[in-house]
């Protein structure tokens, strides 16, 4: 069992990063927190580089990239707390058109000519269970209604791919954006691009034809998308840490820096493992995926419940050891602090997971 | 990154596995005299020593000649996964095995390999380790006991604590200081010295569990006369020779913390069904949340164990490693802990059986042993904000 990275993620995570460090530095970001500017531009890069497509299948027109890798991207999206739809395209909406065999939804997603997003939770639900919107219909006649919330990157999509109820369990269906209410509300971090849908019988095309099998790669690209989610955090987080050691490296404070007390030693420990922990158990959810592992299913848990615990360390100490600096607006840590902490409610949150990943072990009921 | 080993190492794997069938010592030979001291060697432990060092699976990274087959890590790494899993003690004097046979190995004389390492080698004799002392535990360097030249002599004055294993070894790998001139880091040297030697004095430390079966000791040190032959490495050299020694150690020992978690965590999980049976619904939602946060652990040392190996490896160093000692010893005292909660009153029981055992309040003790010893996990801290994360000593 090798769990380090090879030498090729390592390059992959290394341009990636040096990429995102030219065309998404905390300016850009700042710019769409004040309304001076829009992900529009940078999404056009990503698309340019192909990015889109990292985990698309190379016969499907993708890179053909693993599972793995798709992590990296997601992980260095959390890093430049990236604002835009990329992260929602790369997890979300492609994975769920590419494995519907949707050929030209999603050579029209990768190619950057459709913005898609995936509704699935309602009422802050990521589960088969919570979803109560329902489609009525056949052949290539379908109707959706019901709302959704909190869909990631729903703000500037073109259509959406609803997980709605039929009679033969829960489908797919993609909604053009005309045919839904779209609520943008203000949000904490708008650079995610969330938004609140309602559907009024409103005209759908099948996507994934309902039945027990939609609803296994339902649970696939859910799995998946919590997973890309945790590592997303993880980058929001890792940025935080490495941000507050070195402010704690050079403020002084009674002749000394602060990172010299022992008192900030241990936290800083603590933050250090934190990470580390999450990271670990992120990368190993996203190989157990990748190679299909037997454990894949406690694997995902562990990864969403671990970044939850890491954001919730990170985002109170990367604040608290800034000091009153990092409760301003000038200063850019605010952008991953907000990244972390609204990544955790996404895709399920840290107590959802746990519980989730209790049932599993036996040890009570499903959630 | 994968999830398999080569076939190569599954072969590995599979010829000691089948090596291990035939030569285990029988479970009802431990049971009867179990490993309860880290120098006691039991017969069973001694003849089983013996086997691996013939057969070249005492250290298998090691040549033939010293009781291995030039094994690589990863080998190594299979090899331990599997002694681990059969439940079956490698040596029942780690410190001998693990430190102070590869540093006289390292750093001994020819005399010194043949009369104090190839003997532990072959199970005949344990030895100890002589470092911490009074007013040297987390601060090691700062130890006092002295070693002063005379002729062609040692004389030896002063205390050591917490030596393992001390009440039954047959020698001790000495720290003393040798050079009280110079920084306390520079003027410490190694010695040899057997414990029959006159002016040794041994007296155990009753501990908080089992009292009757001591394995911490105070050892005082009166006049000892000890050869300058017996001298290790260079004089005044001790310190970066025992950053070396404990190197040594510290490239696999995150192992059996990742394995004794998952062992803990097993055991927790079949029984846990039955524990949270008579429990009402709230208490139930709080234990499986308790026991969710603890797999997550389990799952997660072993993730940073292996990801951490993995770049050793490659890399020669890995962060990850400076963790794993505070991280794995943290977890299983929690484990321990909300084991022994949810067993309620039936964790009360005491006795040597109930050491390991899940769920006693015994086992919840005795797993201090691993935050407390070999730098605590204070230390641990310190050492990774300073060395790791380049935070100023102050």
């Amino acid at each position: 069992m090798d769990l380090e990275l090879s030498d090729d993620q390592f390059e992959l995570r290394d341009n990636i990063r040096s990429v995102l460090e030219g065309a998404c530095p905390p300016s850009v970001v700042r710019a769409v927190y004040e309304g001076q500017g829009t992900s529009a531009e940078l999404w056009q890069q990503m698309v340019e580089l192909y990015w889109p497509a990292l985990g698309v299948a190379e016969d499907a027109g993708g890179l053909g990239m693993g599972f793995v890798e798709v992590g990296l991207l997601a992980e260095e999206l959390g890093r430049a707390a990236a604002p835009g739809p990329l992260l929602a395209m790369v997890t979300q909406y492609i994975p769920m058109v590419e494995a519907a065999g949707a050929a030209d939804p999603l050579a029209a997603a990768i190619a950057g000519e459709t913005i898609g997003a995936l509704a699935y939770a309602e009422n802050g639900r990521w589960e088969p269970a919570a979803v109560a919107a329902s489609a009525e219909g056949s052949g290539d006649a379908w109707s959706v209604t019901g709302t959704k919330g909190a869909v990631l990157g729903g703000a500037n999509a073109d259509v959406f791919a609803v997980v709605a109820r039929t009679a033969e369990g829960l489908g797919v269906f993609l909604v053009e954006r005309s045919d839904a209410a779209v609520d943008v509300p203000a949000l904490l971090d708008p650079g995610l691009e969330l938004a609140d849908l309602e559907f009024a019988a409103a005209p759908a095309t099948v996507l994934l034809a309902p039945g027990p099998d939609a609803e296994a790669v339902i649970d696939a690209v859910a799995s998946q998308a919590s997973v890309a989610m945790a590592l997303h955090v993880i980058g929001a987080c890792r940025r935080i840490f490495e941000v507050t050691l070195d402010y704690a490296k050079v403020r002084e404070q009674y002749d000394r820096v602060i990172g010299s007390f022992q008192a900030l030693k241990h936290r800083f420990a603590e933050m250090y493992l934190a990470v580390e922990r999450a990271n670990a158990v992120g990368y190993y959810a996203a190989l157990a995926i990748a190679e299909d592992a037997p454990d894949r299913a406690e694997a995902v848990h562990v990864a969403k419940a671990a970044a939850g615990d890491c954001q919730r360390l990170l985002a109170q100490d990367g604040l608290q050891l800034h000091g009153g600096i990092g409760y301003t607006w000038e200063n850019d840590l605010h952008f991953l602090l907000k990244r972390a902490k609204s990544g955790d409610v996404l895709c399920g949150g840290r107590g959802f997971h746990r519980a989730r990943l209790a049932a599993l072990l036996g040890l009570g009921e499903a959630a | 990154m994968k999830l398999r080993f080569d076939d190569s190492v599954e072969a590995f794997r599979a010829e000691f596995l089948e090596w291990l069938a035939v030569n285990r010592p029988p479970a009802e030979a431990i049971e009867a005299d179990p490993p309860r001291s880290s120098a006691y060697i039991p017969e069973w432990a001694a003849s089983f020593t013996r086997r691996m060092f013939d057969d070249g699976w005492l250290v298998p990274g090691w040549p033939p000649e010293r009781g291995g087959r030039n094994a690589g890590p990863i080998e190594t790494l299979v090899y331990l996964e599997e002694l681990n899993k059969a439940n079956v003690p490698r040596t029942t004097n780690p410190q001998g095995l693990g430190i102070i046979a590869p540093s006289l190995l390292d750093y001994g004389t020819e005399e010194q390999i043949e009369n104090y390492a190839m003997p532990l080698l072959r199970g005949e004799t344990s030895a100890c380790l002589g470092m911490s002392e009074p007013d040297a535990g987390s601060d090691l360097a700062n130890l006092k006991t002295r070693a002063v030249r005379d002729g062609d002599n040692f004389i030896i004055n002063g205390q050591k604590v917490w030596t393992s294993g001390a009440n039954f070894a047959d020698f001790c790998f000495l720290f003393c200081r040798t050079d009280p001139d110079a920084p306390k880091h520079k003027g410490i040297s190694i010695v040899l010295m057997p414990m029959d030697t006159p002016g040794v004095t041994v007296r155990p430390l009753t501990e908080i569990i089992s009292p009757e079966y001591p394995d911490l000791n105070e050892v005082f040190l009166d006049d000892v006369v000890l050869p300058v032959s017996n001298l290790v490495g260079e004089l005044n050299n001790g310190w970066a020779m025992a950053n070396g020694s404990l190197a040594h150690e510290r490239s696999m020992v995150w192992l059996m913390g990742v394995m004794g978690m998952e062992s803990s965590m097993n055991e927790l999980l079949a029984e846990a069904p039955a524990l949270l049976a008579s429990l009402s619904a709230a208490e139930q939602a709080t234990a499986a949340d308790d026991i969710a946060g603890l797999y997550i652990d389990t799952v997660a040392s072993r993730c940073l164990g292996y990801r951490g190996f993995a770049r050793y490896v490659k890399t020669g160093s890995a962060p990850e490693q400076a963790l794993m000692k505070m991280y794995s010893t943290e977890i299983r005292r929690d484990l321990l802990q909300i084991a022994a909660e949810l067993r309620g009153p039936a964790a009360l029981p005491t006795g040597l059986s109930r050491h390991g055992a899940v769920g006693s309040l015994d086992a919840y003790f005795t797993t201090f042993g691993g935050t407390i010893s070999a730098g605590s996990s204070e230390i641990q801290r310190n050492i990774v904000a300073e060395r790791v994360l380049g935070l100023p000593r102050g």
